[in-house]
C-alpha cells in the first residue's frame, strides 16, 4: 500500500513539474533565454482564472481559458518589453536574464497589491476532491485532470512545432534568428507568438495547480520556480519532451528519497543531481547539442 | 470613593462620544477599564507618533497586511473615542520591512530617529525582531511585539515587550489537552525544517510528546513554500499514529490537511499558530473537522472584548481576523493605554507605564506583562468543528 | 548628511550599501573573465557563518573573523571552481545555483547530522534558528576601508598581467589558450578571489543584521547580488558600486510611495536595463539612449546560442 501510493504520488508531483516546465523550456527553445519571470506569469494566471470565478462567477474550465489567455497575454507583453529592447540592442543574455527577474519583480509586487496578500483558494467544491473510490490507492480526480493535460499539452506542443508551418518558423528562428529573417520569417512575430504559448500554458499550469493544491498567493511561483529550473536542466535545456520526463523524475528522486531516506535529504539530493548532471552531461539526459532546440 | 468613581463616570459619559454610551449599557469595550484607571492625560497634546513595522510585501507579507489593518482599526477606535484626551490622536506611522531584515533596521532607524515616534508595534517576523529591535532598545524606545513567538524576543533589552504568547508556552497546554481528551498514545510530526518559527514549535512538540510518554512513530519534513505533502504523510500514516501533529505556517495549513484526508487519514490533526485562521477553516471545509490547534485567541471565544472586535474588523475589511489581527489590535491598544496612563509622550516614562500596566481585559483575555516583559493571558486548546474552532476542554487554562 | 537621511538613508542603510557595494565587486571579478557565477550568495553564507561562529561563540576580534571568513570561502572555492568552472555561460549560472542551494541545505542540516554522529546535541549553526544576538561589531569606517581595499586591490589586479589574461580569457577562452594563458588557472584563481570578497560581505553582514539564518542566504539573494554588477554595468569597477547602492537605497527611498514601493522598485530595475543595457556607469549606453530614436537595427544581433 505504501509504496503503491509514494509512486502514485511521484507521478503526480511529476506532472505538476512537468506542467510548470512546459513553458520555461519553449521559451528557452526558441530564444535560448532563461525567463525567470515565468514563474511570475503562472502566478497571475492562476489568480486571473481565480478573479473570473470569484468576481464573475464563471465555470471552471472557462475560468481555466480565460487564465490561459491572460497569461499569454502578460507573456506576451512581458516579451515586447523586457526582451525586445535587449535583443535588438544584441545585449548579452545576462541582461535578458536580468530583465526577466525585473519583470518578475514587478509582476509580483503587483498582484500582491491587486489579488491581495492573503492565502485564497478556488471555492470549496468548485472540483470534487474524494479519492477515487474502487482503487488500492488514492487518487483525486483534479489529479488525473493534471496529468492528462501535462501529457496532452505537451504532446499537443509537440505537434505544433514539428508538424505545422508555425512550428517550422519557430524551429528556423531557434536555429539562427539572422538566417530565419533572410528566409522572409518574421522573426520579432514568432517571439511574440513564442511568448504567447508559454504563457498560456504557464497560466494552465498556475490554474491547474491552484485547484489541486488549494492555496494561492503571489508568491506561490517562487517556490516552483527553482524546481522548474532543476527540471527543464535535467531534461536538456529547451526541450519538450525532456522538461516532461525532467518533471517526472524531479518528482520520483524527492517522493522516493522521502520514502527510503530522511525528508530533510530530499532537496540536498535534487540539487546535488542538478549538480552532478550539469557537470557530467550538461546537454541534459535526452538532449543533443545540435538539436533544434525544440 | 464609590461615588466620586461612579460621578466620573458618568462626566466621561457626557463628555465623550457615543462608543462609552454604548459600553454602559452593555458589556465594556476595549479601553474602558483602562479609561477608569487612568485620568485623561492633562499633559500631551496633539498628535503622537507611534510606528508600525510589518511584512507588507515579500515573503511573508500574508501576515502584515491581517496586522496593519487590527492596528489602523484600533488606531481609528482610539482617535474617535478622544482615548489619549480631547483633540489628541495617534498618528500611526506604518513602515514595510518586505519580509527582509535588513529593511527591518532601516525602517525600525527611520522612525526612532527620523519620525521621532514614542514606540513601535512589530516587527512581524522573530528574526526581524532579533536584527531591529536593538535599534530601539539603544534609543530608548518601547518596541512591542505582536507575532514574535521564537525564545528570547525580550532578553533584548528593557525596552523590548511583546504580547503574543511564545511557542513555548503554548505548545505544552495544546499537547497535554489533546493527549489527555484523546488518549494519545502514538503520533507522527511534520514540520518546516527551513524556518524558526516552525522549527521551535516543533522541537517544543517533540519535548512535550516525550514527556507524555506519546511513542513518535514518524518524523518528516519539508520546505518552506512546498505544497506537495503527499511523501511525507503517506509515510506518516502508513505508521499508524493516533494522531499527526504538525508545525507549519499558514500558506501550508490548508494543504497538508487536505491531502491528510485524502490519503484516507481520519485522525486528528494538530497543529500550532499557523492553523489559527478562519481561512483555514472555510478553505478546508468538512476536511477541518478534527483539527485541533493551540493558540492565543479563539475566534468564537465568547469574550464580549473579542467578539466586538471580529465584528469591527469584519465590517472594516470584508474579512474576519485571525490572530495576528488580534494581537496586533491588542498591541495598539496596549500601546495607546501606556500612553494615557504615562500622562507623556516621554519615551522612558511610556515604557514604564507600559510595564506597570494594570491587568486589563483584551480580546486575547484579561492580560499583563510579567516580569520579563512576556504576555501573560490564557491560551485555549481548539478544536475545529463544521467550520468554527470550539475550545477543546471547555475551562480556560491560564499559561504565562 | 542631513539630506541623505531624510531621503531614507540612514547610517544602517549605507552600512548595507557598502556590504552590498563588496558583493556587487565579487560578481564584477566573475564577470570581467567572462564566468557568469551564481555562486556568491553561497560564499556569503560560508563567511557570515564562519565569522559569526568566531566572534560570538569562541568571543575573538571582529577582524579574525573576517579574515576566518574569507579563509573559509577561498578553501571551498577551490573544490567547487575547479569542476564547474569548465561550464559556459547559463549552465555555469546553473549549476552555481545549485551550489548556493546545497550550501543553504547544509547549513540548515549540519548539526542534525553532527548530533547523529557524535550522539549528543551539537550546535554549530543553529539549523533553520540560525545564530542570534551576534555582537554589532562592524563600523561603517571597517566598511569604508575595506571597500577602499577592494577597489585598489581590483584596480591593481586589472592593470597587472594576471588583468590581461582575465581580459583575454573573456574575449575568447581558445584564443587565450593560444596565446598561451593558462586558462584554467586564471578562471580559478578569480573565482577565488570573488569568494573570498563576497565571504568578507557576508561576515560584516552578520555582523550588521545581529541573526543570520540560512534562509538569508538562497536564490533570492545571488540574483540580488547579480544585479548590482549588472545593473551598474561592468565596464568599470565603479559600475557594480552605483548598482548596489542604487539598488539598496532605493527601497528606503521609495517608502514614501507606500504600498506602491514594490511595483515602482520593480519599475525603475526593469527601465534601467532596458534602456541601458550597458549598466549605469557605461558612457557608451548613454549616449546610445539618446540616441535611440533612429531607425530599428532589425534583428540582427539576436543571441541564440
Amino acid at each position: 500500500m505504501n509504496l503503491t501510493q509514494q509512486i502514485v504520488n511521484a507521478i503526480w508531483l511529476g506532472s505538476v513539474y512537468s506542467l510548470f516546465a512546459l513553458g520555461y523550456a519553449l521559451v528557452f527553445s526558441v530564444l535560448g533565454v532563461l525567463n525567470l519571470a515565468h514563474s511570475a506569469v503562472f502566478t497571475w494566471g492562476a489568480f486571473i482564472a481565480l478573479t473570473a470565478v470569484l468576481s464573475f462567477s464563471m465555470p471552471i474550465p472557462i475560468a481555466a481559458l480565460i487564465g490561459m489567455l491572460g497569461a499569454g497575454i502578460i507573456s506576451f507583453l512581458l516579451e515586447k518589453i523586457a526582451f525586445q529592447p535587449l535583443r535588438k540592442r544584441g545585449a548579452p543574455r545576462i541582461s535578458q536574464l536580468i530583465s526577466s527577474i525585473g519583470a518578475a519583480i514587478f509582476l509580483v509586487a503587483l498582484a500582491e497589491r491587486v489579488f491581495t496578500t492573503s492565502v485564497q483558494r478556488f471555492p470549496l467544491g468548485s472540483i470534487p476532491d474524494d479519492p477515487i473510490p474502487g482503487l488500492p490507492f488514492s487518487v483525486t480526480p483534479i489529479q488525473v485532470i493534471v496529468l492528462v493535460a501535462a501529457i496532452g499539452l505537451m504532446l499537443l506542443l509537440q505537434a505544433l512545432i514539428q508538424r505545422t508551418k508555425l512550428g517550422m518558423r519557430m524551429r528556423a528562428v531557434a536555429y539562427n534568428a539572422r538566417t530565419a529573417s533572410l528566409l522572409g520569417v518574421n522573426v520579432s512575430r514568432i517571439y511574440g507568438i513564442t511568448f504567447f504559448l508559454a504563457g498560456a500554458l504557464a497560466g494552465a499550469a498556475g490554474t491547474l495547480f491552484g485547484l489541486a493544491y488549494n492555496s494561492m498567493d503571489p508568491s506561490m511561483g517562487e517556490a516552483i520556480a527553482l524546481k522548474g529550473l532543476t527540471v527543464i536542466v535535467l531534461g536538456g535545456l529547451g526541450n519538450i519532451k525532456g522538461a516532461v520526463l525532467g518533471g517526472f523524475i524531479v518528482a520520483a528522486i524527492e517522493v522516493f528519497s522521502i520514502a527510503f531516506l530522511r525528508s530533510n535529504f530530499r532537496d540536498a539530493i535534487v540539487y546535488l543531481l542538478l549538480f552532478l548532471i550539469l557537470l557530467v552531461r550538461p546537454q541534459g539526459l535526452i538532449g543533443q547539442k545540435e538539436e533544434v532546440r525544440a | 470613593m464609590l461615588r466620586k468613581t461612579a460621578a466620573l463616570l458618568g462626566l466621561s459619559a457626557l463628555l465623550i462620544t457615543p462608543t462609552l454610551a454604548f459600553a454602559q449599557d452593555d458589556a465594556p469595550t476595549m479601553g474602558s477599564d483602562i479609561a477608569e484607571a487612568c485620568p485623561a492625560p492633562a499633559n500631551i497634546s496633539g498628535a503622537i507618533p507611534v510606528g508600525a513595522i510589518f511584512t507588507i510585501s515579500g515573503a511573508a507579507s500574508v501576515y502584515g497586511g491581517s496586522q496593519q489593518a487590527a492596528v489602523q482599526l484600533a488606531v481609528d477606535q482610539i482617535n474617535d473615542w478622544g482615548f489619549l484626551g480631547d483633540g489628541n490622536s495617534i498618528n500611526i506611522l506604518f513602515e514595510d520591512s518586505a519580509s527582509e531584515n535588513e529593511q527591518a533596521i532601516a525602517a525600525m532607524t527611520k522612525l526612532v530617529d527620523e519620525d521621532q515616534v514614542v514606540a513601535v508595534i512589530g516587527p512581524t517576523l522573530s528574526r526581524e525582531a532579533f536584527s531591529a529591535d536593538p535599534v530601539a532598545q539603544d534609543a530608548g524606545v518601547v518596541v512591542l511585539g505582536v507575532s514574535n513567538t521564537a525564545n528570547g524576543i525580550t532578553d533584548m533589552g528593557d525596552f523590548v515587550f511583546r504580547n503574543s504568547l511564545p511557542e513555548a508556552s503554548v505548545i505544552p497546554g495544546t499537547v497535554a489537552d489533546s493527549v489527555s481528551e484523546l488518549g494519545i498514545t502514538s503520533a507522527g510530526l511534520l514540520y518546516g525544517n527551513d524556518d524558526d518559527f516552525t522549527v521551535s514549535g516543533y522541537e517544543v512538540m517533540l519535548s512535550e510528546l516525550s514527556d507524555a510518554g506519546v511513542s513518535i512513530v514518524g518524523e518528516e519534513t519539508f520546505a518552506a513554500g512546498d505544497t506537495d505533502f503527499n511523501a511525507q504523510l503517506t509515510n506518516l500514516i502508513g505508521a499508524n499514529p493516533d494522531a499527526i501533529f504538525v508545525s507549519a505556517l499558514a500558506a501550508e495549513a490548508t494543504p497538508i490537511i487536505q491531502q491528510a484526508r485524502s490519503l484516507g487519514y481520519t485522525g486528528p490533526i494538530v497543529g500550532g499558530n499557523g492553523f489559527n485562521s478562519p481561512a483555514v477553516l472555510s478553505q478546508t471545509g468538512e476536511d477541518s473537522n478534527g483539527l485541533i490547534v493551540g493558540a492565543a485567541w479563539n475566534g468564537s471565544s465568547t469574550n464580549p472584548l473579542s467578539t466586538a472586535f471580529v465584528e469591527a474588523f469584519s465590517e472594516a475589511t470584508g474579512n474576519p481576523p485571525d490572530q495576528f489581527a488580534a494581537q496586533a489590535y491588542t498591541g495598539a491598544w496596549l500601546i495607546a493605554s501606556a500612553i494615557r496612563c504615562a500622562d507623556s509622550t516621554d519615551r522612558a516614562a511610556i515604557r514604564d507605564s507600559l510595564a506597570s500596566l494594570p491587568e486589563i481585559e483584551t480580546p486575547l483575555g484579561l492580560f499583563t506583562f510579567d516580569e520579563d516583559r512576556n504576555p501573560v493571558h490564557p491560551s485555549i486548546t481548539q478544536v475545529a468543528q463544521d467550520g468554527v474552532f470550539l475550545p477543546l476542554i471547555s475551562e480556560e487554562e491560564p499559561a504565562s | 548628511m542631513d539630506f541623505f537621511r531624510s531621503i531614507g538613508i540612514s547610517e544602517p542603510v549605507f552600512q548595507f550599501m557598502l556590504v552590498n557595494a563588496l558583493l556587487g565587486l565579487s560578481v564584477y571579478l566573475t564577470l570581467i573573465t567572462g564566468m557568469f557565477s551564481l555562486a556568491n550568495a553561497g560564499f556569503m553564507a560560508i563567511g557570515a557563518f564562519t565569522g559569526a561562529i568566531l566572534t560570538q561563540t569562541f568571543g575573538l576580534p571582529l577582524i579574525v573573523g573576517l579574515i576566518g571568513g574569507m579563509i573559509a570561502g577561498g578553501l571551498v572555492a577551490i573544490p567547487v571552481g575547479l569542476p564547474v568552472l569548465r561550464l559556459r555561460d547559463i549552465y555555469l549560472a546553473i549549476a552555481t545555483i545549485g551550489f548556493g542551494e546545497i550550501v543553504r541545505i547544509a547549513l540548515l542540516n549540519v548539526d542534525q547530522v553532527a548530533s547523529s554522529i557524535v550522539g549528543e546535541r551539537v550546535v554549530i549553526t543553529g539549523g533553520a534558528l540560525g545564530i542570534k544576538q551576534i555582537p554589532k561589531m562592524a563600523e561603517t569606517w571597517h566598511l569604508l576601508l575595506l571597500l577602499a581595499l577592494a577597489v585598489y586591490f581590483i584596480w591593481r589586479l586589472q592593470k597587472s598581467r594576471f588583468g590581461r589574461a582575465m581580459a583575454a580569457v573573456r574575449q575568447d577562452e581558445r584564443a587565450a589558450a593560444n596565446m598561451g594563458i593558462n586558462v584554467v588557472y586564471v578562471k580559478n584563481i578569480v573565482f577565488i578571489f570573488s569568494a573570498m570578497l563576497a565571504a568578507a560581505a557576508g561576515v560584516m553582514s552578520a555582523h550588521l543584521t545581529r541573526i543570520i539564518s540560512p534562509t538569508d542566504f538562497g536564490f533570492n539573494q545571488a540574483v540580488d547580488i547579480l544585479a548590482f554588477a549588472v545593473l551598474g554595468g561592468t565596464s568599470t569597477a565603479f559600475g557594480p558600486i552605483v548598482g548596489a547602492f542604487l539598488l539598496t537605497a532605493l527601497p528606503e527611498v521609495l517608502r514614501f510611495t507606500n504600498e506602491y514601493r514594490g511595483i515602482i522598485n520593480g519599475a525603475i530595475l526593469l527601465l534601467v536595463i532596458i534602456y541601458l543595457p550597458g549598466g549605469l556607469v557605461n558612457p557608451e549606453g548613454w549616449r546610445r539612449t539618446w540616441r535611440r530614436f533612429r531607425p530599428a537595427q532589425g534583428e540582427a544581433s539576436v543571441n541564440v546560442g
